[in-house]
């Protein structure tokens, strides 16, 4: 039983046996390190509080202390709650009783305090300057977990006051639920130091001297300094990104919402234009069929004065419906083999009545009678469709040839489709407004009613969408020539 | 005797344009003015032809179709859609749905009836041409 007065010695006294196992244990060693006598004895002390890093040091320790009878050290040891200090350790050889083994005496002094500080200064001198310049929040943090160094950034996005977070745990920086956790990630830190990159891993949160939190990406990247491991960690306040994300997504939602509730929209409006439309095209048409009974002359005409324009409209309701398509991005290309020759030899067949009716000579020229080539059918028809009705209505007299062709370029197949009239030409002020909607040319204000002004402009957004061009040349008073050009993926 | 036709449909002008037509041609239009209407009618009647539009009170053309083909005296009529829903897609849902046929309004009058007729056995097809 130990004298009263060695109880309150504050060192730690611990007897180990020359393969490192606890054999004794002081109340000042239960004190400083946690661990109650009988938990500690029995233990390698290596397995106690040796932290990984410094097994080795704790070899050359007993080594010494056995090879010269005593000896002086300085190292960190790992307390039962997980924290570490540094300790200033006499090691004694002392006879024992067992003639099979020798005993070591440790007398274990916590020196952490002065150490901090004594490290603290000496990086201070060295990197104070360096830390400043810095737009982020940098502190350096030793083994024990105190902070040696924290820059002012660090200080002001903590809240902290000029030297305030000096010597203190890091943990402080961190909310209550987060600190067990950090303490663990730190000690396996410094047993296998590298560099993190900012931003990797969890979300990460600080905690403010006045105890509110806030979003932080932390990088850490060790440094070792002569004989001093620390830790150096960039801190970044992210609460702005943060709320800028959530923003964005918010925004994103709300984008979505807004995009479902325009076709809606869309598609509401269509049925609601085409319900009277069918009405008045119906009417006109069962009038114009005589069923209710013989028409004169005149009446014959304005009636189809009447249907022209409701079919002007229904074109015009369509195209607009289209075009709000392409601009929602809802336009489905279904990519495949198609085989464009016959696509031409189609529209020219459908349109054929048309030129003959105007007679105008409608030619083809394809390469040979098939011609695969990877695009969407749907809108490649309908690309043709509008050029080749576009130059049908506004040519009065001579032709219109549709020419198909392959090149390549840069080992890519390409595909080009032209439609040349012997029309009026475009004069040069219309030639820059030529695609965009509702801008007729003068040739064409004389065939307003057969067009929705329209046309050109959906079948460049169509080409655009095939991943293509839309092109005229004109000679204003001898024709134009529109080109369409593919390029297969 | 000719077909009779039973015509489903909520918006009058709409309705009376396919009513006359088809009386034009000489058929016998049977109309109703929602979904209900025509279902009770159809399981009255028995019509060679059912035309329907999609968006009605009571019951909608889906809502026609299914119980319609789920009927065993009536699962064999002919079942056209005409509706004013005309985007893309909604054809091949119409059919998918189970109509016979999917057309898009406005119609066309000089067509239409013999659109509806080749969804009729020639022996029910009128032969005299309209107003006849």
């Amino acid at each position: 039983m130990p004298a009263p007065w060695m109880a309150a010695i504050p060192d730690a006294l611990v007897m180990i046996d020359a393969a490192g196992v606890v054999r004794d244990w002081s109340l000042g060693a239960e004190r400083m390190y946690g661990y109650a006598h009988d938990e500690a004895v029995g233990v390698p002390l290596g397995e106690l509080i040796v932290p990984a890093q410094r097994l080795d040091e704790q070899r050359r320790l007993i080594a010494q202390t056995l090879q010269r009878g005593a000896g002086i050290f300085e190292t960190l040891r790992r307390c039962k709650d997980g924290s570490m200090i540094h300790v200033d350790i006499s090691s004694t050889v002392v006879p024992s009783d067992a003639a099979d083994a020798m005993r070591l005496v440790l007398s274990e002094k916590d020196v952490t305090g002065l150490k901090v500080l004594r490290d603290a200064r000496s990086l201070d001198a060295r990197y104070r300057e360096l830390l400043e310049s810095t737009p982020d929040g940098i502190v350096m943090v030793a083994e024990t977990g105190h902070i040696l160094i924290a820059n002012s950034q660090a200080e002001r996005l903590f809240g902290y006051g000029p030297d305030e977070l000096l010597a203190r745990p890091v943990e402080m920086l961190l909310p209550e639920r987060l600190r067990g956790a950090h303490r663990g990630h730190r000690s396996r830190y410094f047993s296998l130091p590298r560099t993190r990159a900012m931003g990797v891993g969890l979300e990460l949160f600080g905690l403010r001297k006045d105890g509110s939190e806030f979003p932080v990406e932390i990088s850490l990247s060790p440094l070792r300094t002569e004989e001093l491991p620390v830790v150096m960690s960039a801190i970044r306040d992210v609460s702005e990104r943060k709320r800028f994300e959530q923003a964005l997504q918010d925004k994103n939602v709300e984008l979505e919402n807004a995009n479902r509730a325009k076709d809606r929209f869309l598609a509401s409006m269509s049925h609601e234009l085409r319900t009277p439309l069918n009405a008045v095209i119906g009417f006109t048409g069962t009038l114009l069929m005589k069923l209710p009974g013989e028409l004169n002359a005149e009446q014959a005409r304005q009636l189809e004065i009447v249907r022209s324009n409701a079919r002007q409209l229904l074109a015009l309701i369509n195209d607009l419906l289209h075009l709000a398509r392409i601009e929602a991005g809802k336009v489905e290309l279904q990519l495949q083999p198609t085989d464009c020759a016959a696509l031409v030899a189609e529209v020219v067949a459908t349109l054929r009545p048309q030129a003959e009716a105007r007679q105008l000579d409608l030619s083809v020229r394809i390469p040979r009678p098939s011609l695969m080539f990877r695009t969407d059918a749907r809108a490649f028809s309908q690309i043709v469709l509008n050029l080749t009705s576009n130059a049908i209505k506004f040519t009065e007299r001579g032709s219109v040839c549709l020419q198909l062709s392959e090149t390549e370029a840069d080992g890519r197949r390409q595909l080009a489709l032209s439609v040349t009239d012997s029309g009026p030409g475009i004069c040069q002020q219309d030639m820059a407004a030529l695609f965009e909607p509702f801008m007729q040319g003068q040739a064409s204000r004389r065939n307003r009613e057969d067009g929705t002004g329209l046309g050109l402009h959906l079948s460049r957004k169509l080409a655009e969408l095939l991943g293509g061009s839309l092109t005229c040349h004109s000679v204003f008073g001898s024709g134009s020539v529109f080109t369409l050009r593919l390029t297969e993926a | 005797m000719s077909a009779t036709i039973l015509i489903a449909e909520d918006h009058p002008a709409s309705l009376e344009l396919m009513r006359y037509l088809l009386a034009a041609h000489g058929y016998r239009p049977l109309i109703a003015v929602d979904g209900e209407a025509a279902l009770e009618l159809a399981r009255r009647e028995h019509p060679d032809l059912i035309i329907c539009d999609l968006q009605m009170p009571t019951v909608d053309g889906y809502g026609i179709v299914t119980q319609v083909r789920a009927d065993p005296r009536l699962r064999h009529t002919p079942l056209i859609a005409v509706t004013a829903f005309s985007m893309q897609g909604d054809r091949e849902h119409v059919l998918r749905s189970g109509f016979d046929g999917y057309f898009s309004k406005p119609i066309e009058p000089e067509t239409f009836v013999r659109q509806m007729e080749s969804f009729l056995p020639p022996a029910l097809r009128t032969r005299r041409g309209p107003g006849a």
